[in-house]
């Protein structure tokens, strides 16, 4: 048999400025996954830094202790996620506060 | 020498996974949320490939979620078998629903049935809420809005959306605990876009307050005193695509005939390219700014072809 997989949408156009954080997704049965934000509009020279957390019952959260990263805000970015569970989210803020983005955000996730 | 039916019951008797439902003649899809979504995906409303032009209600429907049902005080609850259910979550925004859909098509008119096991609650939450518990009626029962079992079917003449609604609180937050029937239409992208109808607030009709009560639908489901105390309910629904009416809904040991309860129809025009059409959604609704569940364990979908 084929590994599960599957993607979730979680934001179509969302604004992020200066800071966004998604809704609490169940991942308890995901092995690794995948954040891609696609960036929509940005302002000029804008960073975009990305944080996972995580979360053991969807009310608390932590810092994922590996999947984060800083990105020009341009274009389709991705950030890696091992062991996410189980429950996880995704932080997102920009560098310079008064910049904006506005972005489509999937997870992708694998067994 | 023993008929067919009667080896047909014996098997469906006999395997732990299906003696808990009473499929129809043929078993259309056995949805076991062990194995993945099944097809139950996210509903997004019609666009031409900019998603700036989805309706606001049809907009953010949310991701279906496979779900251990994790709690923080018990860890993890599991499903009615095995470990993972198919889960619906809304936004913690009073009015948001969370919407997932199958897309199926009908081979020819004639009975359809959905069968599953479903449990619902509002989020729970860590610390004093401020308000009395008598240890038996908690508070967070009044957050549970309400939810909806429909479908979306046509036969390239006809199309309606056959729906029963479990209100829990209505938008007021009152406890009111019954089935509804809606009275009018859905408005589709189609009729928003040519101007035949206003901006809908509630997806599943025109006006918010277009439901009637079904007749003898009260029922207090098994809510049990915590947010994060899950109990299965059995639910069977039945709908005909060749009278394009709601027939039987049973919740438990409640059983509501619903032949008599009118179903709003379309006019021509408004379902082309739709022929043969059998969407079956399920969804889930918040009243106050707290997420709203439903967890369904296994859905079995079956006909009379």
């Amino acid at each position: 048999m084929l590994n599960r997989t599957h993607t979730a949408v979680f934001e179509r156009g969302v604004e992020i400025a200066p800071e966004f954080v998604t809704e609490p997704y169940e991942v308890a049965w995901v092995d690794r996954g995948r954040w891609f934000v696609h960036v929509l509009e940005a302002d000029p020279d804008t960073w975009l830094n990305l944080q996972t957390e995580m979360s053991p019952e969807g009310l608390t959260w932590c810092n994922h202790e590996t999947s984060e990263g800083s990105f020009k805000a341009e274009g389709l970015i991705s950030l890696k996620v091992e062991d996410p569970g189980p429950y996880t989210r995704l932080r997102l803020a920009v560098g310079d506060r008064t910049k904006r983005i506005k972005a489509r955000i999937y997870l992708t996730m694998r067994q | 020498m023993l008929e067919a039916t009667t080896i047909r019951n014996g098997i469906i008797e006999a395997n732990p996974a299906l003696s808990r439902f009473s499929p129809l003649p043929r078993i259309l899809c056995y949805d076991d949320f062990d194995y993945g979504i099944n097809g139950w995906c996210e509903l997004l409303g019609n666009h031409d490939g900019d998603l700036e032009k989805v309706r606001p209600v049809q907009a953010d429907f949310r991701p279906p979620q496979i779900s251990n049902c994790t709690f923080f005080d018990i860890g993890t609850h599991g499903a009615m078998n095995g470990n993972y259910a198919l889960k619906l979550q809304t936004r913690p925004e009073p009015g948001h629903m969370a919407l997932a859909l199958k897309r199926l098509t009908s081979v020819k008119p004639g009975l359809v049935q959905l069968e599953t096991y479903f449990a619902v609650k509002s989020e729970a939450w860590i610390g004093k809420r401020g308000e009395e518990i008598d240890g038996n009626i908690d508070p967070s029962l009044g957050d549970f809005g309400d939810f909806c079992i429909s479908n979306d079917i046509s036969n390239g003449d006809r199309r309606a959306h056959c729906c029963v609604r479990y209100v829990n609180c209505n938008a007021k937050g009152e406890l009111v605990q019954k089935w509804q029937a809606k009275t009018s239409l859905q408005v589709t992208s189609k009729l928003e876009w040519s101007g035949s109808a206003s901006r809908a607030t509630d997806y599943h009709v025109r006006d918010p307050d277009d439901w009637q009560d079904i007749p003898d639908g009260q029922q207090a489901l098994c809510y049990n005193e915590l947010p994060t105390k899950i109990n299965w309910h059995y639910l069977r629904w039945q709908f005909d695509t060749g009278t394009f009416r709601n027939v039987l809904l049973q919740v438990n040991n409640k059983v509501m005939h619903l032949e008599d309860v009118v179903v709003p129809e379309y006019e021509r025009g408004f379902h082309q390219g739709l022929t043969n059409l059998m969407n079956l959604s399920v969804d889930v609704r918040t009243h106050s700014p707290v997420r709203n569940f439903i967890w369904f364990d296994s859905i079995l979908t079956s006909v009379d072809w």
